[in-house]
């Protein structure tokens, strides 16, 4: 019976995963369209005369831009956990006063819309010197994740069973050692997750990208889009190769990362 | 990965929302308060600089902004004019503001109220896994993925009124052509639509975390005493999935507030003001124009970050109910 | 490394600030390898950084080397950063008010006066600059209170381009579009033959407005009076064709991109785009050819003025301007003219040795100079900063009366409310 069910489910499953992803398969379909046929009435369903000067365009000219937003992404998380993973646990589990007070804050800073944000940053950065360089970049993206990955290990840290922790203080260790050697073991989930929303934030980011790094040497992605975007023309076939060009590393990325967020806490307690 | 936020900020055990662990608080602080409270600062220190460094200047940036007269002129050369709370009264009298308001409750609230929906239809869905649930639920990431300029600009694609596929497939079924980006009475729905759209990975992840924490002997239990799926999803699942909804929808409550990017690049707000929120007014009056308006645009900027405080307060109140029930 | 002591809290602090200021100290000290120079402005002596809109043409490009070439003339080194024009002006506000303004700056004509006006780009005079050359209907829309701020690198404008094959089919001359009456005829006569009329730009930006004025100075209305029975006429022309049919509802969205996509499908009989577009149109699938943009009783109708503006923001270090200025006559001789032209397609020359020249290599584009010759900056006639808010306020009523929110009369007079207020 669970066999049946099964097929049943999967069915079902491709289904709503298709109709999610249409949209995406148009951006692929557009990508191979000749631009004469781009608005052709009725539409085409799939590019009967495909033309691939888009993906020619996009492997010639994208492939550094693809790196760089790679390098932004993976930094952006790293700075993310680094920043995030320790704050979690003092609000979580060391009791930090005014926690709560901090937590509204941090609801506060996601509020902050993002323009305003790379103005700020504009002024900041320029003082800093850290205009139009990667690391500024990695730490601009990084705002847009670091208040939701606290609010996360937050969440998850005060899960932790009481006994590890006890046990731990038993041992004789102190606030870093149980952190380091029981607390971060045991968030392998919500690490994961955390990586994961800041992994595609930065990934997709524009306005900080655009507003703070836009002569650099390396340009992430969303940047590099805009080298088809003329002052009154514009190359959609290629712009949309450009997006199905970038989404194949970080769907792969995804497919990986997405076993461990899906785990639950009580599998990681037992596991380790 | 754990779905308490009760946890969060509160100094007693989490509440036995996700069933993990005993209820009674048995962590107690081996040390004095303050050995603890220094820890707890050292961990915290990072991110309080973090905060200061780049959140406290751009916020009072912003109210800066709005509270003078900042005319490019004024911008360039740093000496605006205080005049204290004009802008805001001019934002207030302004034409567009009802619009802008009805346009905003109305797009955050279809969008959340679809989100969720659809996020929590699809977690429980992909709850039990079958053959590629793995792979299918991360494909559902991959509107993630891509940069909103390419996913606002196809559907705008897609809900052209003349070459539009959505228009074609209605058309084949003997429907009127849609004006979906063009009509006043469409445009805000189409933008929600592609909103919701966008909206849906986040709340299926977070949400599908949250179903995994539910231990399953719950259900089996449930359904030895004869209870059928949706009684089980009514009785058990959302009750138990309340704190983390709750934080998925405020969130989801922030974030779909300041969204400007799919509306200004499907409709720049248009035609006219049929698609203007207050974020894609407070977008246009600082970039959309060949003169840039920063003050109004900061003054509308901060009522958004007010609106969305007031549901903070909210949500913290909600919050401190639980705990004390 | 960690002790199991009482002390570990304290030593986390220490670590954990520690750890921060490293970071942020790193980041600072890893940012050397990009950054053009903070503090005073532009670069550095040898380095002269410069702005244009044009981030299609990149490191490798025809537009690059011709940059780089000026510079090495001045004997510099030109640092090109390019911006979509969308957020070049707002990139140069931020950076004039923190003082690093670049050296040089291409950019959209409308938006000179906008940027004049703060006080942070110099006069032509100031520097020296002979403009006596220049088109005066050219060098207008720089024109600030009687100063000049900056010289055209060449205009575009509009014109209305024909599908000859489908005008054939349907039995039109496009010798005969010479009035509005007169091509309101032939998009009936188009539609009536199977195919689509005209397609355009009404979008709610200022491409909208630079589509739209064409029409609204064609009837003679003026910019300063947008609710006049001469506008409200133009905008009825426009809704008059959505209504019967002989344009598509996507015009209320397209942008000028977009119109462009549309015709190419072979569908339209005629669409209205610009000099930019001349190298698309002779490769398209069916022949092409252009007519003018009629006035509303003949002739051609005055079409606004696209290209760039070459600006030379203030700057702290004045002995930087005697480069700067080598460098912006590099780009403004006749042959510098001539190239900018061909690089972008195309673009004509402002003035008329210029324009000559361009001509006696490319005989064909006797009709865009012509077009040019007859065309009007956007903020002429000492609109100056009045010109966004009134364009604003142009392309809502554009967009209210199109979607059918209000009739073009209604919408014109709250446009012109607005504009009033606004410029105030």
């Amino acid at each position: 019976m669970t066999t049946h069910r099964a097929w049943w489910k999967t069915a079902l499953g491709l289904l709503f995963t298709a109709i999610m992803l249409f949209p995406v398969y148009w951006m692929v379909n557009v990508s191979l369209t000749r631009t004469g046929d781009l608005r052709s009435d009725p539409p085409h369903w799939f590019p009967w005369e495909p033309t691939f000067e888009g993906y020619t365009a996009v492997l010639d000219q994208q492939l550094p831009a693809l790196g760089t937003s790679l390098l932004v992404g993976l930094g952006c998380v790293v700075l993310t956990v680094v920043i995030a993973a320790p704050a979690g646990y003092a609000l979580g589990l060391l009791h930090l006063r005014g926690g709560r007070t901090l937590n509204f804050l941090l609801l506060v800073a996601q509020m902050i819309p993002a323009v305003v944000m790379a103005m700020g940053f504009y002024a900041i950065y320029n003082r800093l010197g850290l205009l139009n360089t990667v690391g500024g970049l990695i730490v601009a993206d990084s705002t847009i994740a670091v208040p939701f990955g606290v609010l996360l290990f937050t969440a998850f840290m005060s899960g932790i069973p009481r006994e590890l922790l006890q046990a731990a203080r038993v041992d004789g260790a102190g606030a870093w050692r149980t952190f380091w050697s029981v607390v971060v073991p045991l968030s392998r989930n919500s690490t994961i997750t955390v990586s994961l929303f800041a992994f595609l934030w930065a990934w997709s980011d524009f306005i900080f990208a655009s507003t703070l790094n836009r002569n650099g040497d390396l340009i992430p992605i969303t940047l590099g889009i805009y080298h088809y975007i003329g002052n009154n023309t514009t190359q959609w076939n290629a712009i949309m190769a450009t997006a199905v060009v970038a989404s194949v590393p970080a769907a792969i990325l995804l497919v990986v990362a997405q076993r461990y967020v899906a785990a639950g806490v009580t599998a990681g307690a037992v596991k380790d | 990965m754990t779905t308490t936020p009760t946890a969060v900020g509160t100094h007693g055990a989490p509440r036995g929302a996700a069933g993990i662990r005993p209820a009674a608080p048995t962590g107690r602080r081996r040390r004095g308060p303050s050995a603890s409270q220094w820890a707890a600062v050292g961990f915290a220190a990072p991110l309080l600089v973090y905060l200061v460094l780049f959140y406290a200047y751009p916020l009072w940036r912003n109210v800066d902004l709005s509270l003078h007269d900042y005319t490019i002129r004024a911008f360039v050369q740093g000496n605006a004019e205080f005049v204290g709370f004009e802008n805001y009264a001019e934002v207030f009298a302004s034409s567009t503001f009802p619009t802008a308001l009805t346009n905003t409750v109305l797009f955050t609230v279809g969008s959340i109220v679809f989100q969720f929906a659809i996020g929590l239809a699809l977690a429980v869905f992909f709850r039990s896994s079958f053959r590629l649930s793995g792979a299918l639920r991360a494909m559902f990431l991959v509107p993630w993925l891509l940069p909103l300029i390419v996913s606002a600009s196809t559907w705008a694609w897609m809900l052209n009124s003349d070459n539009g596929i959505v228009n074609s497939v209605l058309g084949a079924f003997g429907a009127e052509q849609i004006n979906w980006l063009t009509s006043p009475d469409t445009a805000l729905l189409s933008v929600t639509i592609a909103n919701i759209w966008l909206g849906i990975p986040f709340n299926l992840v977070i949400l599908y975390s949250g179903l995994q924490n539910i231990p399953g002997d719950v259900y089996e239990a449930a359904s030895l005493d004869g209870a059928g799926a949706w009684r089980q999803f009514w009785s058990i699942t959302f009750p138990l999935l309340r704190p983390v909804s709750l934080i998925t929808i405020l969130l989801g409550l922030i974030y779909t507030l300041k969204v400007v990017d799919v509306i200004w690049i499907m409709t720049t707000g248009g035609p006219g003001d049929a698609s203007t929120t207050f974020a894609v007014w407070s977008y246009r009056e600082a970039f959309g124009t060949g003169q840039p308006d920063f003050s109004p645009a900061a003054a509308v900027g901060n009522v958004l970050i007010l609106v969305a405080l007031v549901f903070g307060f909210l949500h913290l109140q909600l919050q401190r109910r639980q705990e004390d029930s | 490394m960690h002790h199991l002591t009482r002390s570990a809290p304290r030593r986390t602090i220490a670590l954990a600030a520690l750890t921060t200021l490293a970071a942020a100290g790193s980041l600072a000290a890893c940012s050397s390898s990009d950054s053009p120079g903070t503090g005073a402005s532009g670069g550095s002596d040898d380095t002269y950084t410069w702005w244009d809109p044009y981030p299609q043409h990149d490191e490798s490009s025809d537009w690059t080397k011709r940059v780089q070439a000026c510079g090495e003339e001045a004997g510099v080194t030109i640092e090109r950063t390019a911006y979509d024009t969308t957020a070049l002006t707002n990139q140069a506000l931020l950076s004039a008010q923190e003082g690093t303004s670049p050296d040089v700056i291409l950019l959209d004509n409308p938006a000179v006066s906008t940027l004049a006006d703060t006080g942070m780009l110099t006069t032509v005079d100031e520097f020296g600059l002979d403009t006596s050359a220049i088109d005066q209907n050219l060098l207008d829309a720089g024109v600030v209170d009687g100063a000049a701020y900056g010289i055209p690198i060449g205009a575009n404008t509009l014109s209305l381009y024909y599908n000859a094959d489908v005008l054939k089919d349907a039995g039109v001359d496009p010798a005969s579009v010479t009035d509005w009456d007169s091509l309101t005829a032939a998009l009936k006569k188009v539609t009536d033959a199977g195919h689509k009329g005209i397609t355009f730009a009404g979008i709610g930006t200022e491409e909208g407005s630079f589509q739209f004025l064409p029409w609204f100075w064609g009837s003679g209305a003026d910019l300063t009076d947008l609710d006049s029975p001469e506008a409200v006429e133009a905008l009825e022309l426009w809704k008059g064709w959505l209504d019967e049919g002989y344009a598509p509802n996507s015009v209320i969205q397209n942008s000028q991109n977009t119109t462009w996509e549309e015709f190419l499908t072979g569908d339209f009989g005629f669409v209205e785009n610009g000099t930019w577009q001349v190298n698309s149109a002779a490769e398209a699938d069916f022949e092409t050819g252009i007519v003018q943009l009629p006035a509303k009783d003949g002739g051609v109708a005055p079409a606004p003025t696209g290209g760039e503006f070459i600006v030379a923001p203030v700057q702290q270090d004045t002995e930087r301007y005697e480069t700067t200025r080598q460098i912006v006559e590099c780009m403004t001789t006749p042959e510098g003219f001539v190239e900018t032209a061909n690089t972008f397609a195309y673009y004509i020359p402002p003035t008329a040795d210029g324009q000559q020249a361009l001509l006696d290599e490319k005989p064909e584009l006797e009709p865009w100079v012509e077009a040019v010759q007859n065309a009007k900056g956007r903020t002429s006639d000492g609109l100056g900063t009045d010109y966004p808010i009134i364009s604003e306020a142009l392309w809502t009523a554009v967009q209210n009366a199109l979607s059918g929110s209000a009739t073009p009369a209604d919408a014109l007079k709250a446009a012109q409310a607005d504009a009033e207020s606004g410029t105030n």
